[in-house]
């Protein structure tokens, strides 16, 4: 072997070879929760943190570990750690690097989820964020403040898609010594490997286009090794001694994978936000296929927007691809391959009329997931960020007339048929 | 720990222990680009295995301060004042790649330092091919790409590892991108310079072991064998399947050989 393997390949290699004893050529599910040590130095040598190896599920996991190889190597990372969803994958990055007093910028256009736990919960524990508009780069700069440990968003938000401009972003977090963190849920490695432009943690929900069946709920954090957390103060549990193992320095012993170490050493330890390792399985199944599916995810994409934007029935279509779109002009450069398959369209007759679309397609799914193979609608104002604020809603891009589109694998022409029935129902109720 | 040396800040892992000057002592010498993370699978386990761990990184590599040091010979007298500063009368050298010349230079010219060795992926002549040192010098990022693919074995190429989530390449990768900008070409011209290494092998009555990889590239099987057929008594474990970076991809084989061979 002379160089890297290719994506397709790492898709369905990564993590693993087949086992000497076995030569299960599928990755095995362990389905244990612990592991007989060889003897007591061994166990000695794994509680210490001198060897690799697996002493509790809670901790690591063999089935787990190969996914975290694989979304490694996928990203481009040093290192993954799975997580039992993507909130959990955030969560604990941030309480990795994050202690009471410090600060967070964070986009204003981001999942609910994500923004309800820095808005609503993190502040509980002395954690405060500011939030930003993600495309405004002198905003980002100007609210990092002196305690600011992380700066976060998502590469194409949800939903309102907006898409950051990770390498300038990166050079005002590089420049103040702070990490860049992105939640890569809707681009995967497929679309774009941030690291490769300078973010420093990828966090992913595995949940969706890289599982993509929606079976199984996982989260990732991938660390870029590519931070330098001893360049300044603000990350004394990290570069500094650790209570953990006789103060413990995470940066002098593990060197580029410091966040990692900590991550599992005391994230998982301590918080306990494991992945099953059926989920393990279940995952890496569906990201054997992930270049297949995400081209065909764009393929189907693309034919949607065509027909939207052509039909009498929807009042607006967004996507970061079309020429309209505030973001279209950085896909062209950092997205070649697509802005994934989350479309935002309006129909005429606003809530009423998006309403009834939604309770009358029948192949289109109504629910609360993005990214399964089968095509998927929800109407985010009633639904997942019902709880968020008017004034939020707005900020973050949002209208009450959206509806949001995760577009799957079907024939296109049968997604599109389904819309018919959809948009005729709508045109009823715009008749009265 | 930060210590002196030269007048030069260098930082030495110790392996999560404090150093003990009169404990046995065994210092761990990088190769060529790298730095003290080269051992991360070692350090600790030999240090917490009652051992005094010294595993330095190089002026100019990873965390130490200063300029790279342009000789094999340079740097194995540098292990020598390394020592000195510490009032280590003698230790054992555990050496990778790179690191195995220094060992046998010093070895050769410090006879009395070096109580025994443990050469691993090395040979007594390491020569570098042209494009690589060019490459070194004139785009560095792709001497470190190339370096990281062609040193390691097929299981580290699969990203299997036991380091649960850890990638082999990548973490390489970013290993050596810590070193100071001309740290590796000043390390590939010292090994393609360094002509005392049969010399050297010829001399040395100290025990030595020599760890070997199967499927190294960087430093081939033959060479590493033909290197211990020219120490009196070396003893020889080649791991099958492994590459040049054999600590991280079979740290258990290599520690078990380490241990076998210091408490034989």
């Amino acid at each position: 072997m002379s160089g890297d393997y290719k994506f397709d390949t790492l898709s369905l290699h990564a993590g693993h070879v087949p086992d000497a004893q076995h030569g299960s050529r599928a990755v095995p599910i362990h389905q244990t929760t612990s592991y007989v040590f060889k003897d007591s130095e061994h166990a000695a040598a794994l509680y210490n943190m001198e060897l690799g190896g697996h002493l509790y599920t809670r901790i690591s996991n063999p089935t787990v570990a190969v996914l975290e190889q694989r979304v490694a190597a996928l990203d481009g990372g040093v290192a993954a750690t799975c997580t039992a969803s993507g909130m959990a994958a955030l969560t604990t990055a941030i309480m990795t690097i994050c202690s009471a007093g410090d600060h967070i910028v964070a986009s204003s256009r981001m999942y609910g989820a994500n923004i309800n736990l820095l808005e609503n919960t993190l502040p509980r524990f002395g954690i405060e964020t500011t939030f930003v508009a993600p495309d405004d780069l002198a905003a980002i700069e100007a609210a990092i403040q002196p305690n600011t440990k992380i700066v976060f968003g998502e590469v194409i938000g949800n939903p309102g898609l907006d898409v950051m401009d990770v390498e300038s972003v990166a050079k005002i977090t590089a420049a103040a010594g702070v990490p860049l963190m992105l939640d890569c849920t809707f681009n995967t490695p497929w679309l774009l490997k941030p690291i490769e432009l300078g973010a420093n943690i990828i966090v992913h929900s595995l949940t969706k286009w890289m599982g993509g069946h929606g079976i199984a709920i996982g989260g990732a954090v991938v660390d870029g090794g590519n931070f330098d957390w001893a360049q300044n103060d603000k990350f004394p549990t990290i570069a500094g001694p650790h209570y953990a193992m006789n103060e413990i320095n995470f940066v002098e012993e593990f060197g580029p994978a410091a966040f990692t170490a900590k991550f599992r050493a005391e994230g998982m330890y301590n918080f306990g936000p494991s992945m099953s390792p059926t989920n393990a399985f279940h995952i890496l199944q569906g990201i054997e296929t992930l270049p297949l599916r995400m081209q065909r995810h764009m393929d189907n994409t693309a034919a949607l927007l065509t027909f939207l934007q052509g039909h009498d029935a929807v009042a607006w279509v967004r996507h970061p691809t079309l020429p309209d779109h505030p973001s279209y002009e950085l896909v062209q450069k950092m997205l070649p391959k697509g802005a994934g398959s989350i479309v935002a369209f309006g129909l005429k007759g606003g809530r009423d009329a998006g309403r009834a679309f939604i309770e009358t397609v029948e192949l289109a799914s109504h629910l609360a997931n993005v990214g399964d193979a089968k095509t998927l609608v929800i109407h985010p104002a009633s639904t997942t960020h019902s709880h968020i604020s008017a004034d939020a809603m707005i900020e973050g891009g949002l209208s009450d007339d959206m509806i949001r589109l995760s577009v799957g694998l079907e024939d296109v022409g049968d997604i599109i048929a389904d819309f018919e029935l959809g948009f005729k129902a709508a045109a009823r109720v715009m008749k009265g | 720990m930060k210590h002196m040396v030269n007048g030069d800040q260098i930082h030495i892992a110790t392996g999560g222990r404090d150093f003990d000057p009169n404990g046995k002592v065994l210092v761990l010498l990088h190769g060529s680009g790298q730095n003290h993370l080269t051992w991360v699978l070692q350090g600790r386990y030999l240090a917490h295995r009652g051992y005094a761990v010294l595993a330095p990184d190089f002026p100019g590599h990873g965390l130490s301060d200063g300029t790279p040091l342009a000789s094999i010979e340079a740097q194995a007298q540098w292990v020598v004042d390394l020592l000195d500063s510490l009032n280590v009368p003698a230790a054992t050298l555990i050496g990778h790649s790179q690191g195995v010349l220094v060992a046998l230079e010093a070895a050769r010219s410090h006879a009395e330092r070096v109580e025994s060795l443990v050469l691993i992926a090395g040979a007594a002549a390491i020569p570098v091919n042209d494009y690589l040192v060019d490459l070194s010098d004139q785009a560095l990022g792709k001497a470190i790409k190339m370096m990281t693919n062609w040193g390691h074995g097929p299981g580290a190429h699969m990203h299997d590892n036991t380091q649960p989530g850890h990638s082999f390449l990548a973490y390489g990768r970013q290993v050596m991108a810590l070193n100071n900008r001309d740290a590796l070409l000043a390390d590939l011209n010292a090994c393609n310079a360094y002509d005392q290494g049969n010399a050297a092998c010829a001399s040395i009555t100290q025990p030595t072991h020599c760890i070997l990889a199967a499927k190294d590239k960087m430093t081939p099987l033959r060479a590493g064998q033909k290197m211990a057929a020219q120490i009196n008594g070396a003893s020889v474990d080649v791991i099958t399947n492994a590459g040049h970076f054999l600590p991280a991809e079979y740290p258990m084989e290599v520690n078990s050989a380490i241990r076998a061979f210091l408490e034989r």
